[in-house]
């Protein structure tokens, strides 16, 4: 049986010390593991940011691509290979800024997708600028009298769009994510976690302390994550207007309705990778066009 | 006294605060009356990996790295090695003597335990300061002079923090003397106060920005491009300019083009990766002839490419961006004074001529600092192409004139109406199919080019005696070719010079007079295809003898740009 | 001004029967109830049949990309506080194209209308399936039915806490022109999704098939726009009943313009200040 050990791949590591994405990282190795996956079955797709960088640090297929397209490319890589377990990563910037309009999307498409956002409410590889998730007020170089925007509810939106499986896990809670991560996974349908981490260089103000005393698990207060109602208003718990708040995380939604995959007519005939050109196909098609002179 | 001409690097990883090293021995040598150019080499990481800088201290104006350093300061001792083919043969290497690591070399090295005095007299990680106190001793340059960068430097952080910094640089600077090292070369100071400005490009794009009364910046991150947005933003409010950062490019360039048809100049800057995104809003800006300055930074693409560092490959897209046809102007500043002045011409351009302006710079020009001369602040304030009186019936957005230009007005003036169409349109802005308005449409909006091309600034001609050969290039590459140029000319060879900022509309005739007597025409570029070769070509007919290239993602040295003039020049294939 | 001297002269590219002809009648009656004259308007709009609409009126207009309407009306606002800014556009153009706009601008809360002309279809481009097509639609572009749940964007609205959202329909005028009218006095981003039949492209989603299902919050049933469970629950009711009318209503504070442009004179009518200029410079000496 392989262990997270064995989805390590050698070389060096391009974070910094104390980064959140390590803890994520670790939580993947594991839910892969768990899952007993092969590594040559598994494609990673991921956007551009110190997150979009996790694919180099596994041992499986990436594609490692533009800022903000992940999903799109990963349905695509999907749909060509169902064959491939595919999981699109990328950070707050990339899924809900550039990428948020795809994010609505996918939530309804629900492609057979995992989806794991590294959310440190902060632009990090280009150094500190505010992101969606940033809460109001929050000072950086780009925003020196603190943005002036509420900071992006993911999991509402994900709610509002229908989403199948909406989560939140934590960098600091390796056991609660590695969970989480495994019933994404699993999921049929578009299997999306916002993952809350520290940024240790560039975001003071939610380090991993801050969370740490905030956050706690919905599932031991009986949550029912079929009830949607239920779900939009723990989703949208959240320390904005009381900094004591707190913090839930797990499954907040679960909804059965079938991925866009097994509906769609065209892969019921195998995959599309597999799929050969059929020349009498092609002969009918083009004759459709031809034109008799007489009845 | 003979000139100085000093080369100093200094090696880190990222995260060990080389910058600040850099930046406060900069501002000791400004302040003394040298002329200071200073390049940065960073990774695209947060931590770790290996970033440089390096240090230029001269009695001239430079605008290029030296060939050589005469010393190399190692934060990590480990780095030092990738440097020393770069140290001139009688350089010094300083290093912590407990990093745990020793270059193999020939060269000096001066050992000074950079983290143990930091720990004495401030904290660990001003590792750095103990590093700039040394260096400025090996220098035998007055201490005090330390004083102020470091409290520029450190202020922010409390005044606590300032001081042990100063505390720990001291302590660098001390131990040195104490040990009686010393470089060869001495700068002590030769002037009270020059008086010299020292910025980089970014911050002289953002400056002529303001003082082209820019009053709306909308952007999305993206290396090189993002210094210019946090200088906007951070003095937003004392330029009263609103600073919106965005959910992705597509919103920017829109952004500032519902801002600019609203009546306030307004602009958004990226990298070539950013403006691929921004290309239907270019074109969107051509057809409705609304005006707006992209500032777009050029680094190593395709695609994510190499993100923090520089390139020259985006010229041709630039040029043609955008579907569609459509007057634009694309101006390619060399250097921040050339960018201030550069930028003030691209808002006035695109207000006049109501058209798109691309300011084009690249990660090498946005990130060197240096000193400059004085900025001209513009004498006028830009005319707005605001019509002056109402019109006596209904407004016509696109009325037809001589000129292409139709007279524009603000949304909201009473009485009036503003319709703006990104369909094709006739003269009051409303949707058309017609092929008659369609062409007078076409040939209104090109007859705008002849008027920008008269707003141009010519290109600049250094001949050489005999024209033997012109080297032409654009943009960034203009100190270190220069400096080569006047090298090979001190070896007697007979070399001019063709540099090119207002790069659009091409400027044919100046181009063809200053080349047409030359023998030989070479381009010097930091692309792989040779795009100001493909251009000459293109708009003036003149086929270049051959391309000096570099496309490794770093800036051009002055010894390699010289070498490969020299070669191309004798007729060696190159 | 009276609603007929909005007219423009510009004539009238939709199809006989089309939802978009309601809608205009209700713009023109909400602006002329509130007293707005034609030139403090800026209509901006996208690429679709129903961007055309501002055309059609008297006022300022911007028409400009398919999908990026959001951007430049906040532009515009931010540029010019005093004009009176709405955006218009399709749901194609709003909800699939515009889509990343439409969460920023959830988010940034800027004082502007939002108009989306809902018609389940894309026209203009003969029929493909829009983002709000109901699942098993079948279209030029999925003849095997629509497989994805429809988007609920005044849902999506509520969830993340905008403060005006409400739905209309484009067969009841005088009702639809209310909504205009409050979303215009709202300050802050207000949206109005606009239910309207397309006659030439879909057969499902007819006149006649909303009449038969909508009925009006408020007034067939009462409602509490500031419950936002029942809002939350009410955006989601689709199918044998559709309710219209303001769905929601939230405190938010609308996104500080003053703050953003420093000042009260608008940017637009800002010169350079020299002295500023100077100020900077000396920074770098």
């Amino acid at each position: 049986m392989l262990t997270a050990e064995y989805w390590s791949r050698a070389g060096e590591n391009a974070w910094c010390p104390g980064c959140g994405n390590f803890g994520i990282l670790s939580a993947l190795k594991q839910a892969l593991a768990e899952l007993q996956l092969e590594p040559w079955r598994v494609c990673i797709v991921s956007g551009i940011g110190q997150a979009g960088k996790l694919p180099h640090y596994v041992k499986c297929n990436f594609l490692h691509g533009l800022h903000g397209r992940a999903l799109p490319t990963a349905i695509g890589v999907k749909l060509a290979n169902p064959g491939l377990k595919v999981i699109a990563v990328g950070g707050d910037g990339d899924m809900y800024g550039e990428g948020g309009g795809a994010l609505l999307h996918a939530f309804r498409r629900n492609p057979e997708i995992a989806c794991f956002v590294h959310n440190n409410g902060v632009y990090g590889l280009t150094k500190g600028q505010a992101s969606p998730t940033s809460a109001a007020g929050f000072r950086t170089r780009a925003t020196p009298e603190g943005t002036a925007l509420p900071g992006f509810n993911p999991l509402a939106a994900g709610i509002a769009m229908s989403g199948t499986f909406v989560a939140r896990g934590f960098a600091g809670d390796r056991e609660g994510l590695t969970r989480l991560m495994v019933l994404a996974l699993k999921h049929k349908g578009f299997g999306f976690i916002d993952i809350l981490q520290p940024c240790v260089t560039y975001n003071k103000v939610n380090t991993h302390k801050w969370y740490q005393e905030r956050v706690f698990d919905i599932g031991t207060r009986q949550h029912d994550p079929l009830d949607i109602e239920r779900a939009l208003e723990r989703a949208r718990e959240w320390p904005e207007a009381d900094p004591e708040g707190r913090i839930p995380l797990g499954l907040f939604y679960s909804a059965q309705r079938p991925s866009y995959d097994e509906q769609l007519p065209v892969l019921r005939q195998g995959a599309p990778v597999e799929a050969r050109p059929d020349p009498r196909k092609v002969e009918q098609a083009i004759e459709e066009f031809r034109q008799h002179g007489r009845d | 006294m003979a000139g100085i001409d000093f080369g100093l690097i200094v090696t880190g990883q990222a995260g060990q605060g080389l910058q600040v090293i850099a930046q406060a021995l900069a501002g000791v040598f400004v302040r003394s009356g040298y002329h200071v150019f200073v390049s940065q080499d960073v990774m695209s990481r947060i931590r770790g990996g290996h970033n440089f800088t390096r240090v230029r201290i001269a009695t001239k104006p430079v605008g290029a790295d030296a060939d050589r350093a005469q010393m190399l300061v190692a934060l990590d001792a480990k780095l030092a090695s990738l440097h020393l083919s770069e140290l001139a043969d009688d350089g010094l290497v300083l290093i912590d003597p407990d990093d745990g690591s020793r270059p193999e070399t020939g060269h000096e090295i001066v050992a000074v335990p950079l983290r143990r005095l930091a720990r004495e007299h401030g904290r660990e990680v001003m590792t750095n300061s103990v590093a700039l106190g040394a260096a400025l001793a090996l220098l035998q340059h007055d201490p005090e002079a330390l004083r102020r960068p470091i409290q520029e430097l450190f202020a922010g952080k409390g005044q606590a923090v300032a001081d042990e910094n100063l505390a720990c640089a001291r302590a660098g600077f001390d131990f040195v003397c104490a040990e009686g090292r010393t470089c060869r070369e001495r700068i002590p100071r030769i002037a009270e106060d020059a008086g010299r400005l020292f910025l980089t490009g970014a911050q002289a794009l953002g400056l002529g920005a303001i003082a082209a009364g820019v009053r709306l910046v909308a952007g999305y991150p993206m290396s090189p491009a993002t210094p210019i947005f946090e200088f906007c933003a951070r003095n937003a409010a004392e330029a009263g300019i609103a600073v919106e950062l965005v959910e992705d490019e597509i919103a920017a360039i829109n952004m500032a083009l519902g801002a600019a048809f609203a009546g306030a100049r307004a602009m958004t800057c990226t990298a070539g990766g950013g403006f691929c995104l921004m290309n239907e809003g270019l074109s969107l800006a051509g057809m409705t002839e609304t005006p707006v300055v992209i500032m777009v930074g050029m680094r190593p693409g395709p695609a994510t490419g190499l993100a923090t560092r520089t390139a020259q490959a985006d010229l041709l897209f630039c040029l043609s961006a955008g579907h569609g046809e459509f007057p634009r102007a694309v101006l390619a500043p060399a250097d921040p004074e050339q960018a201030f002045h550069a930028t003030i011409r691209a808002f006035r351009i695109a207000e006049e001529f109501q058209t798109p302006v691309i300011v084009l710079f690249d990660q090498f020009m946005a990130d060197a600092t240096r000193t400059i001369g004085n900025l001209q602040l513009p004498i006028a304030n830009l005319q707005s192409a605001e019509r002056q009186s109402l019109p006596e019936g209904a407004y016509r957005r696109y009325e037809a004139s001589e000129s292409g230009v139709s007279p524009f007005l603000r949304p909201g003036t009473k009485g009036q109406l503003v319709y703006v169409d990104s369909d094709e349109h006739n003269e009051e802005g409303h949707i058309t199919e017609s092929a008659e308005v369609r062409v007078r449409m076409v040939e209104k909006r090109a007859r705008k080019a002849g008027g920008i091309a008269v707003m141009l600034e010519p290109p600049e001609v250094w001949p050489g005696p005999g024209r033997k050969t012109m080297v032409v290039g654009f943009g960034s590459t203009r100190g270190a070719v220069l400096e080569a140029v006047e090298r090979l000319r001190g070896k007697g060879l007979d070399v001019g010079v063709l540099h090119i900022c207002d790069i659009w509309p091409f400027p044919i005739d100046s181009v063809r007079a200053a080349l047409e007597d030359s023998r030989r025409v070479i381009t010097v570029e930091n692309n792989w295809s040779g795009q100001v070769a493909r251009l000459l070509r293109q708009e003036a007919g003149i086929t270049a003898a051959g391309s000096v290239r570099r496309f490794d993602g770093r800036q051009f040295a002055v010894a390699e740009v010289a070498a490969g003039i020299e070669r191309l020049a004798e007729g060696k294939t190159g | 001004m009276k609603p007929q001297e909005f007219n423009s002269t510009d004539p009238i590219a939709w199809c006989p029967g089309c939802g978009n002809f309601g809608i205009r009648e209700a713009v023109k009656l909400a602006l002329s109830e509130l007293g707005i004259a034609p030139w403090q308007t800026c209509f901006v709009s996208g690429i679709g049949q129903a961007p055309k609409l501002p055309h059609y009126i008297t006022c300022n207009l911007f028409n400009g990309l398919h999908g990026r309407t959001l951007p430049v009306a906040i532009g515009a606002k931010l540029a010019n506080p005093e004009l009176v800014v709405i955006a218009e556009g399709g749901d194609g153009d709003g909800y699939a194209e515009g889509a990343n706009h439409f969460l920023a601008a959830l988010r940034r809360n800027a004082d502007i209308t939002y108009l989306v002309h809902d018609n389940q279809i894309y026209g203009l481009t003969k029929g493909q399936t829009s983002p709000t097509s109901e699942m098993g639609m079948v279209t030029r572009s999925t003849p095997w039915g629509v497989i994805m749940p429809a988007f609920n964007a005044p849902a999506l609205a509520i969830a993340l806490d905008a403060g005006f959202v409400a739905r209309g329909f484009a067969g009841n005028v005088p009702h639809l022109a209310g909504l205009i009218q409050q979303a215009i006095r709202h300050p802050g981003f207000a949206l109005v999704d606009i239910l309207q039949p397309c006659v030439s492209f879909n057969k499902v989603n007819t006149a006649k098939w909303y009449r038969h299902r909508v009925y009006e919050l408020g007034k067939d049933e009462p409602h509490d726009p500031t419950d936002r469970r029942r809002a939350f629950f009410k955006a989601r009711e689709w199918g044998d009943r559709i309710p219209i009318g303001v769905l929601y209503r939230s405190e938010r504070r609308p996104y500080d313009i003053a703050r953003a442009t420093h000042g009260t004179t608008p940017l637009a009518a800002r010169e350079p200040d020299p002295a500023v200029i100077t100020r900077l410079t000396e920074r770098f000496r």
